[in-house]
């Protein structure tokens, strides 16, 4: 009898199984920010967190100036990773499809290692604007092989192929000049270390691009039944796979040439994503951003946590996450 | 305030010369103000202190007492006038530096590795003098810079005159200036003693031995600097460039020579004992008049400095000494 008075706030209360998975994903994301914020080479409890925030206090530097400019540059870089793996893998079709197969980090890596091989006396500034160079040029030379209307596999394929030579050029270059190769291979694992608010600054005005990406949700789906059936359904197929594309590309641009090539991230977070809230777009995207920001967050503290004061890349321990997840992936699609 | 009342103290007058007017114990007293005076005025923060480093000039205002040195070169410019930094990024493994410096210097805390130090750590350290190496830290130098002072030089690569240089230069920054150049001089006179015990113009080889590689050191090296200035001659590589650490073959040693070869070798294989089985290997003149030596490579390629340089003359001299 008592249930027939309140049932529709009954349902209200509880959450679906879909929402309690992604406050979860939130909830962890939070943790994730307060572990980064206490744990380190120097562990601090959270009032000392909190002396921190303000100039006076002792753990400034620490707090303000080192781990929190870095927490939100895991997030944003993080996030502008997944998002760029969601939209290669829309466009191409294919899960196993990531950013790196554009050959824009590859790319962009080429462009770093030049300016530190061969001209090592260059300012340091200049090492993000090179990247982000070489992460454009990589694209749009993809485009003028493949041409803009080339089906999604074609350009998978020419992206692979660009991608290789790249990576061969960075090789050649690395051994002809041995002894520059410190710097180079450094940059190359992919690190936050040293990234503070500056960084930051520089990283901002490419959020812009999440909330686009979104708005290419409903359009994406459709993609997904196949380039004849999006057609029919009112999608200009070419328009959409080079405006997705084009927002990858900036993406990933804008974090390989703060952060260095991070591994793995464009390919695991969608995964994820979709094991949580299936493929509709209009949920894969922001979770897939949720779940980009707390493995480069995890990845980050596990790297400064491991062995104090050596602090390693994170792209070292994304490629320890996502190397095994990969491999457990080819497994079960057999 | 106390030293007002001496340095505006009233002209000595007829009556305060009489020295009746005044007991023993007055005058012990008097002395005693007059040396804490003179004590407190050395220990006044001195005038602002201007050096060049790497990135221009520098400029500190007070006399460093808690100082990280982020590279081994540093360290071992701090050992020889007996300063103890704070922390050294050591990569972990503080035994790669020479045992006179850890000797010198006492223990420190590490701060990481040098190619990424920890900069909470260094931060919680609460130093404030930070010496780094423009080649690797020139991209936090603004973090660095929040944290104290930092002195940024050239230590990766550098010559062995430059080294000295900057040693000078860390010397003069802690306050030591004058420890530096005593020290210096006493590095000239050894090095000097050194050369007459060794043959001079003879011609010596130094290279690194890794498992799979050799890598010879030019004239414009380290090593090479440190060699040629006890008055051996360092064979040059290549006409055209003389970058300092260049991998060879053994058919390219061959082409080379050298009288004398010192290797330095690391802990594990080295490329030598590969080579020694060659046929080619025995065609050297090094290996026929029996003058191929091994080195400790930690100290002569990772050590850089003047305990560094002063240890590769003992071993030069112990080399061309022995029968």
């Amino acid at each position: 009898m008592s249930d027939l008075t309140c049932p529709s706030r009954h349902r209200q209360l509880t959450l679906s199984p879909l929402q309690q998975r992604v406050w979860l994903l939130a909830g962890l994301l939070l943790i994730a920010i307060i572990a980064n914020l206490c744990l380190g080479a120097v562990d601090l409890t959270l009032t000392q967190v909190w002396q921190g925030l303000s100039a006076e206090g002792e753990q400034y530097f620490t707090v303000h100036e080192y781990r929190l400019p870095r927490i939100a540059l895991a997030i944003g870089v993080g996030a502008m990773l997944a998002t760029a793996g969601v939209l290669v893998q829309g466009v191409i079709r294919n899960p196993l499809a990531s950013p790196d197969i554009l050959g824009v980090s590859q790319g962009a890596g080429l462009a770093a290692v030049s300016l530190m091989t061969l001209w090592p006396h260059a300012s340091i500034q200049l090492l993000p604007w090179a990247a982000l160079a070489g992460g454009f040029s990589a694209a749009v030379l993809l485009w003028l092989v493949c041409g803009s209307k080339a089906p999604p596999i074609r350009m998978a394929l020419t992206g692979v192929a660009l991608a290789a030579l790249y990576s061969s050029t960075i090789d050649f270059l690395l051994l002809t000049r041995p002894l520059d190769i410190n710097n180079a291979l450094l940059w190359l694992t992919g690190s936050l270390w040293g990234r503070g608010w500056q960084q930051l600054y520089t990283l901002l005005p490419w959020l812009i691009l999440l909330p686009a990406a979104l708005w290419l949700s409903h359009r994406l789906n459709l993609m997904g039944l196949g380039d004849d059936s999006a057609t029919c359904l009112g999608v200009r197929a070419p328009r959409v796979r080079l405006l997705a594309l084009a927002l990858a590309v900036g993406l990933t641009s804008a974090a390989v040439s703060l952060c260095g090539p991070i591994s793995f991230l464009g390919l695991v977070s969608p995964h994820l994503a979709r094991q949580l809230v299936g493929g509709r777009h209009q949920r894969l995207l922001p979770v897939a951003m949720l779940v980009g920001a707390v493995l480069l967050l995890i990845a980050d503290l596990v790297a400064r946590i491991i062995h104090p004061p050596i602090e390693l890349p994170a792209g070292i321990m994304t490629a320890l996450i996502g190397a095994p997840y990969f491999l457990w992936l080819l497994l079960k699609l057999r | 305030m106390i030293f007002s009342r001496f340095v505006s103290s009233p002209r000595p007058t007829a009556l305060s010369l009489n020295t009746s007017c005044f007991t023993g114990l007055q005058r012990r007293l008097a002395a005693a103000l007059a040396l804490m005076a003179l004590t407190l005025l050395g220990s006044l923060p001195a005038q602002a202190l201007t050096v060049t480093d790497a990135r221009g000039s520098f400029t500190i205002d007070h006399v460093p007492q808690r100082v990280v040195a982020l590279e081994n070169s540093f360290v071992d410019a701090l050992a020889a006038v007996r300063v103890s930094p704070v922390g050294v990024a050591d990569d972990n493994q503080p035994e790669r530096l020479l045992p006179e410096v850890r000797e010198a210097t006492g223990p420190w805390q590490s701060v990481g590795t040098r190619s990424q130090p920890s900069l909470e750590m260094i931060a919680a350290l609460k130093p404030d003098l930070i010496i780094a190496d423009t080649s690797r830290h020139a991209g936090v130098y603004n973090e660095l810079r929040k944290i104290a002072p930092t002195l940024m030089l050239q230590s990766r690569r550098e010559t062995y005159a430059d080294n000295l240089k900057s040693a000078a230069i860390i010397g003069e920054v802690v306050g030591k200036k004058a420890e530096m150049q005593a020290r210096l001089q006493h590095h000239q006179a050894l090095m000097a003693s050194y050369a007459r015990q060794l043959p001079q113009g003879k011609v010596v080889q130094f290279a690194v031995a890794r498992e799979n590689t050799l890598y010879l050191h030019t004239p414009d090296s380290y090593a090479g600097g440190v060699i040629q200035s006890l008055g051996l001659k360092v064979p040059s590589v290549s006409a055209t460039d003389q970058q300092e650490s260049r991998q060879i073959s053994l058919e390219q040693m061959l082409a080379i020579n050298p009288d004398y070869l010192v290797v330095g070798t690391y802990a594990g294989n080295s490329i030598v004992q590969q080579w020694q089985t060659e046929p080619l290997w025995q065609a050297l003149t090094a290996v026929q008049n029996n003058h191929v030596y091994t080195v400790d490579g930690n100290a002569w390629v990772r050590s850089l400095g003047i305990l560094a340089a002063e240890h590769m003359g003992a071993d030069l001299v112990r080399i061309f000494t022995q029968p």
